[in-house]
Protein backbone atom coordinates (compact mmCIF):
# COMPACT_ATOMS: atom_id res chain seq x y z
CA UNK A 1 0.00 0.00 0.00
CA UNK A 2 2.73 2.51 0.89
CA UNK A 3 4.87 1.84 -2.56
CA UNK A 4 1.43 1.88 -5.43
CA UNK A 5 2.38 2.61 -8.63
CA UNK A 6 0.92 6.28 -8.22
CA UNK A 7 3.77 6.63 -5.82
CA UNK A 8 6.37 5.30 -7.67
CA UNK A 9 5.20 7.76 -10.78
CA UNK A 10 5.11 11.02 -8.62
CA UNK A 11 8.51 10.39 -7.10
CA UNK A 12 9.64 9.89 -10.04
CA UNK A 13 7.92 13.08 -11.44
CA UNK A 14 9.16 15.00 -8.80
CA UNK A 15 12.84 13.74 -8.73
CA UNK A 16 13.12 14.92 -12.57
CA UNK A 17 11.28 18.00 -12.68
CA UNK A 18 14.02 18.81 -9.73
CA UNK A 19 16.78 17.70 -11.66
CA UNK A 20 15.04 19.40 -15.05
CA UNK A 21 15.04 22.55 -12.87
CA UNK A 22 18.64 22.08 -11.51
CA UNK A 23 20.08 21.91 -15.26
CA UNK A 24 17.92 25.29 -16.20
CA UNK A 25 18.89 26.94 -12.93
CA UNK A 26 22.27 26.24 -14.08
CA UNK A 27 22.62 27.31 -17.51
CA UNK A 28 20.88 30.55 -16.67
CA UNK A 29 24.05 31.21 -13.69
CA UNK A 30 26.61 30.17 -16.88
CA UNK A 31 24.45 32.46 -19.01
CA UNK A 32 24.76 35.43 -16.93
CA UNK A 33 28.19 34.72 -15.23
CA UNK A 34 30.19 33.73 -18.57
CA UNK A 35 33.02 36.27 -19.99
CA UNK A 36 32.25 35.58 -23.85
CA UNK A 37 29.13 35.48 -26.32
CA UNK A 38 30.57 32.04 -26.90
CA UNK A 39 31.09 30.58 -23.40
CA UNK A 40 27.50 31.92 -22.58
CA UNK A 41 25.97 29.99 -25.60
CA UNK A 42 28.22 27.03 -24.17
CA UNK A 43 26.31 27.19 -21.03
CA UNK A 44 22.68 27.53 -22.62
CA UNK A 45 22.66 25.09 -25.58
CA UNK A 46 23.18 22.14 -23.74
CA UNK A 47 21.73 23.13 -20.24
CA UNK A 48 18.58 24.12 -21.31
CA UNK A 49 18.42 21.52 -23.81
CA UNK A 50 18.76 18.16 -21.13
CA UNK A 51 16.34 20.35 -18.59
CA UNK A 52 13.64 20.76 -20.54
CA UNK A 53 13.85 17.32 -22.08
CA UNK A 54 13.73 16.29 -18.41
CA UNK A 55 10.86 18.26 -17.27
CA UNK A 56 8.93 16.31 -20.16
CA UNK A 57 9.63 13.60 -19.52
CA UNK A 58 8.55 13.95 -16.09
CA UNK A 59 5.71 15.07 -17.53
CA UNK A 60 4.57 12.81 -19.94
CA UNK A 61 5.39 10.28 -16.87
CA UNK A 62 2.87 12.36 -14.67
CA UNK A 63 0.02 12.07 -17.36
CA UNK A 64 0.40 8.65 -18.42
CA UNK A 65 -0.06 7.11 -22.23
CA UNK A 66 -2.75 9.44 -23.57
CA UNK A 67 -3.35 11.35 -26.65
CA UNK A 68 -1.47 14.46 -24.80
CA UNK A 69 2.00 12.59 -23.88
CA UNK A 70 2.52 12.00 -27.33
CA UNK A 71 1.73 15.56 -28.18
CA UNK A 72 4.81 15.97 -25.51
CA UNK A 73 6.56 13.74 -26.63
CA UNK A 74 6.71 15.55 -30.13
CA UNK A 75 7.64 18.71 -28.24
CA UNK A 76 10.22 17.22 -26.84
CA UNK A 77 11.63 15.75 -30.27
CA UNK A 78 11.28 18.78 -32.07
CA UNK A 79 13.07 20.53 -28.84
CA UNK A 80 15.90 18.16 -29.51
CA UNK A 81 15.90 18.65 -32.90
CA UNK A 82 15.28 22.68 -32.71
CA UNK A 83 17.62 23.77 -30.22
CA UNK A 84 20.95 23.15 -30.85
CA UNK A 85 20.43 23.91 -34.70
CA UNK A 86 19.35 27.23 -33.59
CA UNK A 87 22.18 27.22 -31.12
CA UNK A 88 24.60 26.05 -33.90
CA UNK A 89 23.01 28.95 -36.61
CA UNK A 90 23.86 31.77 -33.70
CA UNK A 91 27.29 30.66 -33.38
CA UNK A 92 27.87 30.16 -37.15
CA UNK A 93 26.42 33.79 -37.42
CA UNK A 94 28.27 35.30 -34.64
CA UNK A 95 31.75 33.76 -35.96
CA UNK A 96 31.11 35.02 -39.42
CA UNK A 97 30.34 38.65 -38.49
CA UNK A 98 33.77 38.05 -36.72
CA UNK A 99 33.46 37.85 -33.50
CA UNK A 100 36.43 36.60 -31.59
CA UNK A 101 36.50 34.03 -28.82
CA UNK A 102 37.76 34.96 -24.86
CA UNK A 103 40.89 34.63 -23.87
CA UNK A 104 42.80 34.76 -20.39
CA UNK A 105 45.56 36.25 -21.58
CA UNK A 106 43.58 39.67 -22.89
CA UNK A 107 41.77 40.32 -19.81
CA UNK A 108 44.89 39.26 -17.39
CA UNK A 109 46.55 42.59 -19.71
CA UNK A 110 43.18 44.66 -19.56
CA UNK A 111 43.21 44.20 -15.59
CA UNK A 112 46.93 44.98 -15.80
CA UNK A 113 46.81 48.16 -17.88
CA UNK A 114 43.44 49.51 -16.25
CA UNK A 115 43.99 48.78 -12.83
CA UNK A 116 40.41 47.66 -11.66
CA UNK A 117 39.01 44.20 -12.03
CA UNK A 118 36.26 45.04 -14.86
CA UNK A 119 35.00 41.65 -15.80
CA UNK A 120 32.27 43.70 -17.88
CA UNK A 121 34.61 43.58 -20.69
CA UNK A 122 32.88 46.15 -22.43
CA UNK A 123 36.11 48.39 -23.14
CA UNK A 124 39.15 46.44 -23.89
CA UNK A 125 39.41 46.98 -27.27
CA UNK A 126 41.60 50.12 -27.11
CA UNK A 127 44.09 48.44 -24.86
CA UNK A 128 44.83 44.96 -25.93
CA UNK A 129 44.99 46.31 -29.76
CA UNK A 130 46.33 43.28 -31.65
CA UNK A 131 44.45 40.04 -32.23
CA UNK A 132 41.00 41.92 -33.00
CA UNK A 133 39.96 42.12 -36.46
CA UNK A 134 36.47 43.90 -35.66
CA UNK A 135 36.86 47.38 -34.90
CA UNK A 136 34.46 47.57 -32.23
CA UNK A 137 34.80 44.21 -30.84
CA UNK A 138 34.77 44.90 -27.29
CA UNK A 139 31.43 46.19 -28.32
CA UNK A 140 29.71 43.45 -29.81
CA UNK A 141 31.04 40.90 -27.24
CA UNK B 1 -3.79 11.46 -14.87
CA UNK B 2 -1.94 9.81 -11.91
CA UNK B 3 -2.41 10.54 -8.71
CA UNK B 4 -2.44 14.08 -7.20
CA UNK B 5 -0.97 13.96 -3.98
CA UNK B 6 2.48 12.60 -2.52
CA UNK B 7 3.69 12.71 0.69
CA UNK B 8 0.12 15.22 1.88
CA UNK B 9 2.03 17.69 -1.08
CA UNK B 10 -0.43 18.07 -3.93
CA UNK B 11 1.49 17.63 -7.35
CA UNK B 12 -0.18 20.70 -8.81
CA UNK B 13 1.91 22.90 -5.91
CA UNK B 14 4.69 21.20 -7.02
CA UNK B 15 3.79 22.32 -10.77
CA UNK B 16 2.96 25.82 -9.63
CA UNK B 17 6.61 25.76 -7.62
CA UNK B 18 8.62 24.39 -10.76
CA UNK B 19 6.85 27.00 -12.79
CA UNK B 20 7.47 30.43 -10.06
CA UNK B 21 11.27 28.61 -10.77
CA UNK B 22 11.01 28.83 -14.40
CA UNK B 23 9.68 32.32 -13.67
CA UNK B 24 12.61 33.58 -12.31
CA UNK B 25 14.85 31.79 -14.44
CA UNK B 26 13.62 33.83 -17.09
CA UNK B 27 13.95 37.18 -15.20
CA UNK B 28 17.60 36.69 -14.47
CA UNK B 29 18.24 35.73 -18.49
CA UNK B 30 16.60 38.74 -19.37
CA UNK B 31 19.10 40.46 -17.86
CA UNK B 32 21.11 39.49 -20.13
CA UNK B 33 19.06 40.54 -22.61
CA UNK B 34 18.91 44.12 -21.61
CA UNK B 35 22.70 44.54 -20.42
CA UNK B 36 24.02 41.89 -22.31
CA UNK B 37 26.76 43.71 -25.08
CA UNK B 38 25.82 43.38 -28.57
CA UNK B 39 23.01 42.17 -30.70
CA UNK B 40 24.10 38.38 -30.58
CA UNK B 41 23.38 38.03 -26.51
CA UNK B 42 20.33 39.57 -26.91
CA UNK B 43 19.24 37.26 -29.52
CA UNK B 44 20.15 34.34 -27.50
CA UNK B 45 18.30 35.34 -24.44
CA UNK B 46 15.33 35.86 -27.04
CA UNK B 47 15.64 31.94 -27.88
CA UNK B 48 16.40 31.18 -24.01
CA UNK B 49 13.65 32.50 -22.70
CA UNK B 50 11.22 31.40 -25.66
CA UNK B 51 12.66 27.73 -24.84
CA UNK B 52 11.64 28.39 -20.75
CA UNK B 53 8.31 29.48 -22.44
CA UNK B 54 7.22 26.41 -23.62
CA UNK B 55 7.81 24.17 -20.54
CA UNK B 56 5.85 26.66 -18.99
CA UNK B 57 3.24 26.57 -21.05
CA UNK B 58 3.15 22.88 -20.35
CA UNK B 59 3.16 23.33 -16.43
CA UNK B 60 0.35 25.66 -17.22
CA UNK B 61 -1.62 23.20 -19.33
CA UNK B 62 -1.31 20.40 -16.17
CA UNK B 63 -1.69 22.80 -13.53
CA UNK B 64 -5.69 24.15 -14.68
CA UNK B 65 -5.64 20.33 -16.31
CA UNK B 66 -6.76 21.96 -20.11
CA UNK B 67 -5.26 20.52 -22.84
CA UNK B 68 -4.94 23.42 -25.24
CA UNK B 69 -1.86 24.78 -24.10
CA UNK B 70 0.30 21.93 -25.29
CA UNK B 71 -0.85 22.55 -29.12
CA UNK B 72 -0.18 26.74 -28.08
CA UNK B 73 3.30 25.05 -26.34
CA UNK B 74 3.95 23.03 -29.56
CA UNK B 75 3.16 26.18 -31.88
CA UNK B 76 5.48 28.21 -29.58
CA UNK B 77 8.24 26.00 -30.36
CA UNK B 78 8.17 26.16 -34.11
CA UNK B 79 7.70 29.91 -34.12
CA UNK B 80 10.70 30.41 -31.99
CA UNK B 81 13.11 27.98 -33.45
CA UNK B 82 11.88 30.10 -36.69
CA UNK B 83 12.62 33.36 -35.28
CA UNK B 84 16.00 32.21 -34.50
CA UNK B 85 16.78 31.14 -37.63
CA UNK B 86 15.73 34.29 -39.32
CA UNK B 87 17.58 36.34 -37.15
CA UNK B 88 20.42 34.91 -37.78
CA UNK B 89 20.21 34.76 -41.51
CA UNK B 90 19.56 38.22 -41.61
Amino acid sequence: MMFDTTTITNVLTVMLLLIGAFFMLAGTIGFVRFPDFYSRMHATGKCDTLGEGLMLVALIIYGGVTFVSVKILFLIAFILLANPTSTHAIAKAAYDVGLEPWRKLDEEVVWLNTGNGDTDNTDNTSNTGEGRTMEDGGEVR
Amino acid sequence: MAGTELFGIEMVDIFLAMAITIVIASFVSLYRGIEGPGIFNRIIAVNVIGTKTIVLLVLIGFIYERPDFFDIALLYAILNFIMTIAATRY
